[in-house]
């Protein structure tokens, strides 16, 4: 691991300011932001792994657990809101028997909510990887799942 | 300043190629929504069917020209022909579009919405003639879904960075005097006069001044600076080199959220284009101005669209607000002045340093001067990206652009969270900052959300508030635990759980809120809630007192059923039942065990969708006490 | 004296003239207008989250918080309308909703408290009653204030477990308001960064990461947190329970040298807490775990001993002080002063060191004194002290430009010096630090050096050498390579820096490298190029040689003033004070080198608390311990520090020099005729002009050893448990359950 995260701090300077953009290489690199990580930044930004830990757990983007598989993205939006994406998120927490913010225990789905996609005009929308999907119903949910291993 | 001149004049003659061009074009919409449409699906498939019958033709993405509903969209040009849009094109329509179209040379008119030249062609009529398109009037979205965003000499050829070198000519004072005699209002939300801040800043000692653009879109329901900075993000480019040259800033950031990586991918190209062209650097277009511009993403937070949260999370730190005084125009970033900007405030400065103050105002009306971006979506027909005049009425927007509601209208929020529902009678409103202000409600960034009688009000003020609570940084008492409490409340009133007192204690919660809050999240969070205690104060009343939920959401408040004589008995809703509720043998009508349904409308969207009968399931609500 | 620039302001239609610079709440403090708030501290920076002390300003929109908002000249405030008190009352009501409060507005509080005591067996505060910080609360106080009298809200508790599993405090997060002090206080002040706000919004919570133990993450134990805590969510485990204290006494801490002020609280005459002193100049409130949090249970420790106590063959017998002293003086008279030894603490009081060392000549009639130092550093003493009286005051460290800290680590000790040193290398400072293990300083350092003690010397020479590039020692070289560290890197940091420090932990104390360590840094402190901090434990080393407790000392022979040589010479051998013959009689006054006694005929021990003699002591004569006395030591910076009385003495427990003296008076010569700590104090008094009021340093000799030996110098022989923290020779986790926590983790 060293070396990667050397080679991920070379890009950036040694300073303050550089701890979010840092964060979200190392997230983009390894999917999440571990202890291992977080010590090795706070030596590097010379910022305690306490006060580390206190900014990046203030942002929705890092997680401190690996993640699964495939990640689905429920669109919250208000426009998304009000086409039914609250019982989209409901069916997919009952299908895959987690609730939002959990990974499923084969480690095939993370399931989350997002503020805005920003797709307003086509919701209700659901990301799933890169994917983002609009108009979605609870029925064409349930078949798009099946797409993924 | 005159290599610039040189390449603008080789941009120039490369466009009138493209205009009159010898070889078909094809453009497809590929911003976000487009995609999310299936565009790039239809490039491969473009892209197969020109290799299929050895065709050659130029392929261009663009951005998004306004009209969501309608995409996917796709532009052909033929040789000799105006540029024909196409909409709602999926794969079948494409291959009949591209058939008749591009080998035949017929458009499709069938598929088409409208022709870019000025008159009708072969029975399509000119696309700005387009009820949605015609009573805009589109100064900051004029490239948007026109040129190629990917493209520099696309935005040079069109008058691009002539504004910039227009403030070059001028002084950094004379600079503001034109944006404040054109009245230009800063478009994040508050309103506040751009050319005010701009002179605190430029007034400030210190030798480091930073320009900050906020493209922190946090707003569900907005997505106007996404689609601005995919579409052409030159022209919020160019805005930040006439802001930053203005206020003596030598660094600019961009703050995007990171949830937009089509719009970072964009702006990155667009830099780099910048640097190439000599737009960015040390004296620039041989002035004295130096400027270089960085990206820095957000990490998912809507509170860091707040001015001092977003500097906080520039920093390296959490995005918590702080107090004012200090101002972020005297001690911002890194304790420097600091101005920021949003997106579309930018967008708009290239126009008016081109075409000048006066010219700007022509729109809106006094002391509202310019055009808005407008999301506008919801239940309403035409959805999508706007540009109005300030002073348009809503009626405006949502009947003559909009194409009015399916149903009937109900309500329309403006200003997403921080924002207020405005019921039926505001329709004649003039869409400005101070007409919303005295109606309980702000401008914002410019999210239209429209409601109709199937939007419970209660739901959507519980919705919002929930946004605020999971967004709100904690660091006050007001904000965190007055917030939690309204949920709490109107949780209660949405499961029929509600009692008469609760509207006196969700008043004067708001009102503590909005007074005792540190930063303008928790001062706003309770306009949703406020507004439609105003405005819909019946349906409040009937949740609590009747128990009863008129627009059918409420879970707790709703049954399903079947309607027994409908039902054909065909098991499509059994099927889909997550839990056994329905029953029932085939050929037979089925039962719905209320005790076990969760309402997770499987069964209703099936029957109405595939199954024989269609309307034999239905959602109700408690009959309305007379 | 120029007039102070003032602006005028004016708060509730009363016109002020303040200093500029100040926000309203401070100007309203200083105007004795009362402005409630819960967030804001003096010494913290502003934070402006609980929103009590908000105002009305002409000229600003809203409802601005004082605590943040600068006075303007002619700014016109309004602290006390309707609608102000309207909403700090609604403010309050939503904060109270977070905390359970049953007790605030219940009628019958005040008759409940007589059922305190089974109450508290209860594991969760639900109410003021149940809560350790009863009626130290300042939402207690502010409910009053505000005029609270009831809350219609229903109360959310977060059902947070209890965190008790670290040394000293308890943490309970149900009782928190996210007042952000602690956080403050840790970042800011202490520059420590254990504290971190976690999550956001409603779910925010206060700790350190992954949730971790406040041990495993780097937290000194200073207390600084629980001391600002507005409300029962940290608590000390051994101060709860008690209420507002009787009396609160400012007196010096005797545990190490720096002499920081503590104002210990006391109530029923225990001491139940004790706290630092903000506004002192010389350490800034910055006190370490061990005088904030070792001295209760040092002091009221169960071990102590309460009476004298005579062995007798079946074990010890208690008895009165007439009859220890006529057993002590029966014993000094009939022992041969050649055969007597005296073993003096350096962490005793200035008077009880001058009548300890006048009671070992005149009444003893020997000249054999050995301070434990002596024992400790032997031959390495001299330069030791010779290091030590150069050490400068501790506002140089922040100021220095190049700091080296050698077998430095101030998490547990010494934190005014780590602050300092922190404080430099964050204003960019270059910070170099060599130990053997890793320091709390590591990670603000430039350039981090782990290595041995045995290459120190090595180090020292190449960090501290002449600049031009000479070759660098291969064992060094090799020991920068395996650091990552170039020297020329260095050699180009140290050449901008003015003002450079070498600060000397006890790191390489115990080695038997200490020698060249000592002679190394000696060398490079003499050419003045850097000054140096010794973080000395032994507290009163400068006291105790000032009144010549030491061999071959008279008292004031060590002192200098202007007129006078910058050295004394002693005679080698003055350490050769076999320790290997048997001896008559050891008197041990205030320390237990346990690793180092002699063999002895009859062993009297003056001390607090039993230690692991091989061979128990004959008589045992118990001593108070400073909170219960009066007197005076000279701390590092060389300045006369009082130390007052907090409490009586524990049972029959009584100062050193009490008891020396009425030995004294019932040996036949040697008579000592003191009656109290003034009449010891005017003695001193005669020889050094002014003492104990002496404002400014006082300085002192170099000691240079003369008739030098031929021998070898003698083999350094490490102390066991020398690098735990110790008062009076016993180490502190022998008596703190807490300080084993913080050792056991040390040894790991």
């Amino acid at each position: 691991m060293s070396e990667k995260m050397s080679s991920i701090f070379e890009k950036f300077e040694r300073s303050r300011d550089q701890l979010i953009p840092i964060l979200q290489e190392v997230q983009r690199e390894y999917g999440y932001v571990s202890p291992e990580s977080v010590k090795k930044i706070s030596r590097y930004l010379r910022v305690t792994e306490n006060q580390i830990y206190g900014v990046s757990s203030f942002y929705a983007q890092f997680r401190f657990t690996a993640p699964g598989r495939h990640s689905i993205k429920v669109c919250l939006g208000t426009a998304c809101h009000v086409r039914g994406g609250g019982t989209l998120l409901e069916m997919l927490e009952r299908e895959l028997g987690i609730k939002c913010g959990e990974t499923t225990d084969d480690r095939r789905f993370d399931l989350d909510r997002v503020a805005c996609l920003g797709c307003c005009a086509l919701s209700p929308v659901v990301q799933i990887d890169k994917e983002i999907y609009s108009r979605m119903t609870v029925t064409k949910l349930a078949e798009l799942l099946k797409k993924y291993e | 300043m005159n290599k610039l001149k040189k390449k603008i004049t080789l941009a120039k003659k490369k466009w009138e190629e493209l205009q009159d061009n010898r070889y078909p074009v094809i453009y497809v919409g590929a911003a976000s929504c487009g995609r999310a449409a299936g565009a790039l699906e239809l490039i491969s498939d473009i892209g197969n069917f020109l290799k299929e019958h050895s065709l050659e033709a130029k392929v261009i993405q663009v951005g998004c020209i306004g009209p969501c509903y309608l995409e996917p969209l796709v532009d052909i040009k033929m040789p000799n022909q105006p540029r024909i849009s196409y909409s709602n094109v999926n794969s079948k329509v494409l291959s009949n579009i591209l058939k008749s179209h591009l080998i035949e040379g017929q458009p499709y008119v069938r598929a088409s919405i409208g022709n870019f030249s000025k008159d009708t062609f072969m029975d399509i009529p000119p696309l700005f003639q387009h009820p949605m398109l015609q009573p805009q009037v589109r100064i900051v979205l004029r490239n948007c879904g026109i040129i190629d965003p990917e493209e520099i000499d696309h935005y040079l050829a069109t008058d691009g960075y002539l504004g910039f070198m227009n403030a070059l000519k001028m002084s950094p004072d004379d600079v503001i005097g034109v944006v404040r005699q054109a009245g230009l209002r800063g478009r994040g939300g508050a309103g506040f006069p751009t050319f005010k801040k701009w002179t605190v800043c430029r007034n400030s000692p210190g030798e480091q001044k930073y320009l900050i653009c906020n493209a922190d879109e946090g707003d569900p329901g907005a997505f106007m600076n996404r689609s601005l900075i995919e579409s052409d993000p030159h022209a919020v480019l160019e805005g930040m080199l006439i802001a930053g040259y203005a206020i003596g800033a030598s660094k600019g950031i961009v703050y995007i959220r990171a949830e937009y990586p089509l719009a970072i991918e964009r702006l990155k190209k667009a830099i780099t284009q910048m640097r190439e062209y000599g737009l960015l650097g040390n004296n620039i277009l041989g002035s004295k101005f130096n400027f270089d511009i960085k990206i820095k993403e957000g990490a998912g937070a809507f509170v860091c669209g707040e001015e001092t949260a977003l500097i906080a999370s520039i920093e390296g730190k959490r995005g918590m607000p702080r107090s004012r005084p200090p101002f972020p125009a005297i001690s911002g970033l890194f304790g420097c002045p600091t101005i920021i900007n949003n997106v579309e405030t930018l967008g708009t400065l290239p126009n008016i340093l081109r075409n000048g103050a006066e010219w700007y105002n022509r729109f809106g009306k006094e002391g509202n001067r310019g055009t808005k971006t407008f999301s506008l979506v919801g239940k309403i027909r035409r959805s999508g990206l706007i540009e109005v005049q300030l002073g348009t009425t809503l009626r405006e927007i949502i009947f003559d652009i909009g194409g009015g509601v399916q149903k009937n209208f109900k309500a329309i929020q403006t200003g997403g969270p921080s924002g207020g529902c405005l019921s039926e009678e505001f329709l004649d409103l003039p869409v400005d900052y101070e007409s919303l202000a005295s109606a309980g409600s702000i401008m914002g960034s410019g999210g239209l959300i429209i409601m109709d009688e199937d939007t419970c009000v209660v739901d959507v003020a519980k919705y919002f508030l929930d946004f605020t609570q999971k967004e709100s940084c904690g660091k006050c008492i007001p904000c965190r635990v007055g917030t939690k409490h309204m949920v709490e409340i109107l949780d209660r009133i949405t499961h029929g759980e509600g009692n008469p007192e609760d509207l006196l204690t969700l008043r004067n919660l708001g009102d503590t809120i909005k007074k005792g809050a540190l930063c303008g999240l928790g001062q706003t969070a309770p306009n949703p809630v406020l507004t439609t205690l105003r405005y819909f104060r019946n349906e409040y009343l009937e949740h609590i007192k009747d128990r009863r939920c008129r627009a059918v959401v409420c879970k707790d408040l709703i049954e399903y059923r079947v309607i027994k004589e409908k039902c054909t008995g065909c098991q499509s809703c059994v099927r889909v039942c997550p839990t056994g509720a329905i029953s029932g043998p085939r050929s037979e009508p089925h039962n719905l065990d209320p005790t076990k349904c969760i309402k997770c409308r499987s069964c209703y969207e099936i029957c109405r969708f595939e199954a024989i009968a269609g309307d034999a399931i239905v959602i109700r609500t408690a009959e309305k006490k007379s | 004296m120029t007039k102070e620039k003032t602006i005028s302001i004016t708060i509730d239609n009363k016109k002020l003239d303040v200093k500029p610079g100040l926000t309203i709440l401070q100007a309203a403090r200083l105007n004795n207008i009362y402005i409630p708030s819960l967030c804001a501290m003096e010494h913290l920076p502003s934070y402006g989250a609980c929103r009590l002390c908000i105002v009305e300003v002409d000229g600003i929109r809203g409802f601005p918080t004082s605590c943040t908002t600068p006075v303007d000249e002619g700014m016109v405030i309004r602290t006390d309308t309707q609608e102000l008190k309207g909403l700090r009352q609604e403010i309050l009501k939503l904060l109270l909703s977070e905390h359970p409060a049953s007790c605030l507005f219940c009628s019958e509080r005040d008759e409940c408290k007589e059922f305190q005591g089974t109450i508290r067996k209860v594991g969760y505060t639900t109410g003021c009653r149940y809560c350790p910080n009863d009626s130290r609360c300042e939402l207690q106080v502010i409910t009053e204030k505000i005029g609270l009298t009831e809350t219609s809200y229903p109360v959310y508790y977060r059902n947070f477990p209890v965190e008790k599993y670290d040394p000293f405090y308890d943490r309970d997060y149900n009782l928190c308001i996210l007042c952000g002090r602690c956080i403050r206080v840790c970042n800011d002040i202490r520059l420590n960064g254990t504290l971190s706000f976690k999550q956001r919004g409603q779910l925010t919570t206060i700790g350190p990461a992954f949730d971790r133990t406040h041990l495993e993450a780097g937290c000194e134990f200073c207390g600084a947190c629980v001391n600002i805590c507005p409300t029962g969510t940290l608590s000390v485990k051994t101060g709860k329970w008690y209420g507002m204290p009787d009396a609160q006494i400012k007196t010096t801490c005797n545990l190490c040298s720096l002499g920081c002020i503590l104002n210990l609280q006391t109530k029923n005459n225990t001491v139940i807490d004790s706290l630092p002193d903000y506004d002192s100049p010389i350490d800034k409130g910055l006190i370490c775990v061990k005088g904030r949090f070792c001295i209760t249970e040092y002091i009221h420790s169960p071990m102590r001993y309460g009476t004298p106590m005579e062995m007798t063959p079946v074990g010890y017998n208690n008895i009165s002080w007439d009859q220890a002293f006529n057993i002590a003086a029966e014993k000094i008279a009939h022992a041969n002063p050649d055969e007597s030894l005296v073993i003096i603490s350096p962490q005793l009081l200035n008077e009880d060191l001058y009548v300890a060392q006048e009671f070992a000549r005149k009444t003893m009639g020997t000249d054999n004194i050995l301070p434990a130092p002596l024992i400790y550093l032997s031959d390495d003493f001299v330069p030791y002290w010779n290091l030590y009286i150069q050490s400068q005051d501790l506002d140089a460290v922040e100021k220095a430009d190049a700091i080296i800290a050698i077998g430095f680590d101030s998490q547990y000790g010494y934190s005014s010096i780590g602050v300092g040193i922190k404080k430099a290398a964050l204003r960019g400072a270059c910070l170099i630090t060599v130990n053997l293990k890793e320091t709390n300083l590591d990670m603000l350092s430039q350039f981090m050096v782990q290595a041995e003690p045995s290459s120190w010397p090595g180090i020292i020479e190449a960090l501290t050498g002449s600049t031009k590039r000479g070759p660098v020692d291969k064992k060094v070289a090799n020991i920068f390579k395996e650091n990552s560290i170039d020297i020329d890197e260095i050699k180009r940091a140290l050449a901008g820096a003015k003002d450079r420090l070498i600060v000397v932990g006890h790191g390489g104390l115990n080695d038997p490298v200490r020698p060249d360590i000592l002679a190394k840094i000696e060398g490079v402190v003499d050419k003045k190029y850097w000054g140096i901090i010794v973080a000395n434990p032994f507290t009163n080393l400068m006291g105790m040689m000032l009144v010549g407790a030491f061999p071959g000392l008279k008292p004031k022979d060590i002192y200098r003033d202007d007129t006078m040589d910058g050295a004394i010479a002693l005679k080698s051998g003055f350490t050769n004070l076999d320790l290997k013959k048997k001896k008559r009689l050891i008197y041990i006054i205030g320390d237990a080198p346990i690793h180092a006694i002699p063999e002895a005929d009859y062993l009297i021990y003056q001390n607090a608390i039993p230690a692991r003699f091989q061979r128990q002591p004959d008589l045992i004569l118990p001593v108070s311990l400073f909170p219960e006395s009066e007197g005076t030591i000279i701390s590092m910076e060389h300045l006369v520090m009082p130390v007052k009385k907090a409490i009586e003495p524990y049972m029959e427990s009584r100062p050193d020099w009490w008891i020396l003296k009425g030995i004294s008076e019932r040996v036949k010569k040697g008579r000592l005729k003191y009656k109290d700590i003034q009449s010891i104090q005017g003695e001193i008094k005669k020889l050094i002009r002014g003492y104990p009021n002496i404002k400014k340093r006082i300085e002192f000799k170099k000691i240079i050893i003369s008739g030098v030996t031929k021998t070898k110098a003698k083999k350094v022989i490490p102390v066991p448990d020398f690098h735990k923290a110790a008062y009076r020779g016993i180490a502190l986790s022998d008596c703190v359950s807490g300080m084993k926590v913080i050792e056991r983790s040390l040894d790991e």
